[in-house]
């Protein structure tokens, strides 16, 4: 590893400060004891919201929540969305463009005006207040994504490799699976995270879809802490630094993937 | 490729144990013999236990019913678009629900809350509680919500700043500036300016003191008046003046109250809650608060606007169920009931006879000490076409207190824009 | 095999693999976006309690309606300059994080966290920075305090700079996952020419990161003009509507007035206007991929 220039290490402290500041804040503020938050800084830290978050509230229950509808959307979305992105990408079929197109437009209409729509096709089909229920409009509405960066994604992936795959006697599912679905991992994790962060973010539907306590997510879990005019902000922040954590973990874990990905001889032509 | 399947393999970990932990719920309905009361509300703010108590007791005295609660955010527009989704689409999952004072005739005149005439007569509303929020329940002479707790916007000043009450707005003022020439950097009045609901309240509280009203005789919505001016032009005064800060124009309720309780202002326009606040063992301002009705010009007690909630039956479900959510509705808002609100959540009863209850004058005398301001509460425009004007009203008002527009103007459009809304000409 | 045959089955599995998604898209997105298209053309106002098919009434009153121009020209503000500032510092962004140095790993993972904290929290997070009052930002910054979500001219920059950090880390994301593609080689060969990193970056890196660039653009610029949550919990779109975009009047006039009909005509002309930025983008990205 190189040592960094000066003009590296400064940047990389700016970025740091902006994306970070604010987060360290909030952290901040879930240790600042409730009634003085309006000075410049407190005279002591607790861990109180913390304990009334976590203990108080079943906080943790909620964040299982919403791990599972985002795993089950990223789990649909990229299953769904890495076979039609091959095929989009790779084989010649009619309607290409209509397919790409469609999907983009699905993605471009206000989702305050899906709401209605959408609680009766749930109701009607028995899905409604669901955790596998919420995770189905999730999947649809993030599949646009994911088809557009997969399907260029795997059209940066030379041809030459799918026709020797295709020419050693593979048939094209084939070939998708065991040679330019494993090129593609970088694309899938990019992918994954985009997907999985913009399911654990939702709340419009999660707040209207779900009913039972129990199966409440994050952010509409949060949106609870208010009363009518009181806002308890140590609590929110305390909420909302637990709820980061999983995220900045799963994070760690694919970032390795995104960009350790290509070697570029092999892939290259 | 190993790296990839390995997080799968993680995440399908996680999905299976949330499936695990997953118990199926039944929806509303009948289950096991017992009948299940869906009533869907929002956190009270407070310690659990009394609540519990007050519902246990309803599932004790009516065997056979199981009593499910279902908490909405507390923020309006989110509990208000839970409710045009759901009930809109027909929903039947609960029985039992909160409204806003200014949602009720909107609700009932779409068919989505159930007549409770029958029940509830007009006429035993009208005895038993405030006027104000009746008026906001009875919707051409039928009772379709039945009030549960209300609010009303008050006065805060601090008594060891400034004599006593201002019952004027140049008294306010005078003794804001007597305040603040004492101490540097203390911030005389502040309220609610924000674009939002609050900021409807505030205007109309100095629209009512200055002498103006909401409605005409026959109904329609006044704001191109003389008092409606003035009291933009107050309000606007106020900032331009120095007496409010400028960024009282992003205050909602909250801003206001950190202020005030941080001893930074001598005034406060705000609601009930930020009493209790106030006198919290670690504010800088316990002890020093004192509360009054909203000055006006002439010196009589002004009006706070009236807030609070109501409940109502979902009209989607069956006959017997919603003869016993009349029947839950009925329990929860009893004089008892009240009573359990008023002493544990600091929740104003919307009946006047509570407020001569023992218990609670010597209890919650705070909330007992209240009535003169209560009595004299009025709703925001009772109008049924009020949630289809509030938008305009809030946009207005906003454009007036922040400068952008002289009252004129700005109360001049918005009498063009919601008489087109309503249908109405001049 | 003879090829033809051979055509005609990959063609076959071609369908079988896009089935699913176009089962998807077609049965949970097409029936919203028709029935909201079919409402737009109702006068279906809740408290009125009516509902009655008045063809393109609505959207000849739209044509007429100040509002709307107001918060179409919001809303294209705050697209331009939030998408123009996400890309400028996404790409220098990108670059660092595919740099080899030391605290590499924390740099990418911590570029997540604001996009990962949940938008209804961040915002109200940047609500309380901004607070003139009381806030960080102005105890930060010198001089006299601004008034930061109360006043017209700073509200929406306010929402623009909390558009920024949220979002950077998604446009820095796609930018990345475009550097990955360009080849190791090209950079060896320019280095070998004695290319200065700058004309490497100019003549390099900028044209072959071009799709990457403007696929970025396009769902960015796409969730941009829908912006919703972080602009309605920082102002409601206050003060004076100045901050008020498409979405945001949309969801007024569908969810707090009740106004189904005009409502879903706000929405369908959200979509529209989303519809020819997409066209204008598509062209450019088909543009560069017919290039290639």
């Amino acid at each position: 590893m190189k040592r960094p220039g000066l003009g590296t290490a400064l940047a990389v402290v700016a970025f740091l400060t902006f994306f970070l500041g604010p987060f360290c804040w909030q952290v901040l503020t879930s240790l600042w004891p409730d009634g003085e938050l309006t000075r410049p800084l407190p005279s002591h830290l607790t861990l109180e919201n913390y304990a009334s978050v976590l203990w108080g509230r079943p906080f943790l229950r909620v964040v299982l929540n919403s791990l599972v509808v985002a795993a089950l959307t990223t789990g649909f979305c990229l299953t769904v969305g890495a076979a039609a992105a091959f095929a989009l990408a790779k084989l010649e079929f009619r309607g290409k463009g209509l397919l790409l197109s469609a999907a983009l437009a699905v993605s471009m209409f206000p989702p305050i005006a899906t709401v209605s729509p959408l609680y009766l096709i749930l109701r009607t089909v028995g899905l409604r207040d669901s955790l596998v229920g919420l995770a189905l409009p999730y999947a649809t509405f993030a599949l646009p994504l994911t088809l557009w960066v997969l399907t260029s994604f795997f059209r940066a992936l030379p041809d030459e490799l799918y026709r020797a795959a295709r020419v050693d006697g593979c048939t094209p599912f084939q070939a998708f699976r065991q040679v330019l679905l494993p090129l593609a991992a970088p694309g899938l994790a990019t992918t994954a995270i985009l997907v999985f962060i913009f399911a654990w973010n939702e709340f419009l539907y999660a707040l209207t879809f779900l009913s039972t306590p129990e199966k409440r997510t994050v952010p509409v879990a949060i949106s609870l802490f208010a009363s009518e005019y009181r806002e308890p902000w140590g609590e929110i922040a305390a909420a909302s630094v637990v709820a980061t954590l999983p995220l900045v973990a799963l994070t760690v874990l694919f970032q390795r993937r995104i960009v350790s990905g290509l070697t570029a001889g092999a892939v290259k032509e | 490729m190993r790296r990839v399947s390995s997080i799968v393999l993680a995440l399908g970990l996680v999905v299976g144990l949330g499936v695990w932990g997953c118990r199926r719920q039944d929806a509303a309905g009948e289950a096991g013999g017992r009948t299940r009361l869906v009533f869907k509300y929002q956190p009270l703010w407070g310690p659990p236990e009394p609540f519990r108590e007050l519902l246990a007791r309803f599932e004790r005295e009516n065997p056979g019913v199981e009593l499910v609660t279902e908490a909405l955010p507390n923020a309006s527009d989110l509990a208000h678009q839970f409710f045009l989704t759901s009930l809109e689409g027909g929903a039947r999952d609960f029985d039992v629900l909160v409204a806003d004072v200014v949602w009720v005739p909107e609700f009932a005149r779409a068919g989505w809350i159930a007549d409770l005439s029958a029940e509830f007569p007009p006429e035993r509303l009208r005895e038993d509680f405030f006027p104000g929020p009746v008026e906001a329940v009875v919707v051409e002479g039928r009772t379709y919500a039945v009030p549960w707790y209300l609010d009303v916007g008050l006065l805060y000043y601090r008594t060891d700043l400034v004599p006593r009450a201002p019952r004027t707005y140049a008294e306010l003022e005078r003794f804001a500036r007597e305040a603040m020439a004492k101490t540097p950097g203390l911030q005389g009045y502040v309220w609610q300016g924000r674009q939002y609901e609050g900021l409807s309240c505030n205007v109309y509280e100095a629209l009512w003191g200055h002498g103006g009203r909401a409605l005409s005789e026959d109904g329609r919505v006044l704001l191109d008046d003389v008092p409606a001016r003035e009291a933009l032009a107050y309000l606007r005064g106020l900032v331009e003046r120095g007496v409010s800060p400028a960024t009282v124009t992003g205050f909602s309720e909250e801003e206001s109250r950190r202020v005030f309780q941080e001893g930074r202002a001598v005034f406060m326009r705000n609601w009930p809650y930020a009493w209790s606040e106030a006198q919290k063992p670690d504010s800088p301002i316990r002890g020093k608060v004192g509360i009054a009705p909203l000055p006006t010009v002439s010196g009589e007690p002004g009006s706070g606007a009236l807030g609070g909630w109501q409940l109502a039956v979902n009209a989607h479900v069956s006959p017997e169920r919603r003869k016993l959510a009349a029947r839950l509705i009925a329990h929860l808002t009893s004089p008892e009931a009240n009573r359990v609100l008023a002493l544990n959540y600091a929740r104003n009863p919307p009946r006047p006879a509570v407020y001569q209850d023992a218990r609670l004058r010597e209890e919650a005398p705070f909330i007992a000490g209240l009535l003169p301001m209560v009595e004299r509460a009025k709703p925001r425009p009772v109008t049924p076409y009020y949630n289809l004007i509030s938008d305009v009203l809030q946009s207005e008002f906003s454009a007036a207190v922040a400068g952008l527009r002289t009252p004129e103007a700005a109360l001049k459009r918005a009498q063009r824009q919601v008489d087109h809304l309503t249908g109405e000409g001049p | 095999m003879n090829p033809r045959g051979s055509l005609a089955r990959e063609r076959r599995q071609a369908y079988l693999l896009v089935a699913p998604a176009v089962l998807v898209l077609g049965g949970v997105a097409l029936y919203p976006i028709l029935a909201a298209v079919w409402l737009s053309l109702h006068r279906f106002i809740l408290v009125f309690g009516e509902r009655r098919f008045t063809g393109l009434e609505n959207y000849a009153y739209l044509l007429g309606d100040s509002r709307f121009w107001a918060a179409l020209g919001n809303t294209a503000y705050f697209t331009a300059v939030a998408v123009t500032v996400e890309l400028l510092l996404a790409v220098p962004l990108a670059l660092l994080l595919q740099k080899a140095f030391p605290g590499r790993g924390l740099l990418r993972a911590s570029v997540l966290v604001p996009w990962a904290i949940p938008t209804v929290v961040s915002a109200r997070l940047w609500a309380w920075m901004f607070n003139p009052e009381y806030g960080v930002i102005n105890r930060l910054l010198p001089g006299q305090d601004i008034n930061w979500l109360g006043a017209p001219g700073y509200a929406l920059h306010a929402a623009i700079l909390v558009d920024v950090w949220k979002t950077t880390p998604f446009v820095a994301l796609l930018v990345l996952a475009g550097l990955q593609g360009i080849s190791e080689d090209l950079y060896k060969a320019a280095r070998v020419d004695g290319a200065s990193p700058w004309r490497t970056f100019v003549l390099i890196t900028l044209p072959l990161l071009k799709p990457a660039l403007l696929l970025a653009l396009l769902f960015r610029s796409l969730d941009a003009f829908r912006v919703f949550d972080a602009i309605y919990v920082l102002t409601e779109g206050g003060p004076a509507n100045t901050t008020e975009t498409l979405s945001i009047y949309a969801y007024k006039t569908l969810m707090r007035s009740g106004d189904f009909g005009y409502g879903s005509t706000l929405s369908v002309a959200t979509f529209l206007c989303v519809v020819l930025l997409a066209a204008v983008w598509l062209r450019l990205l088909g543009r560069e991929e017919a290039a290639r």
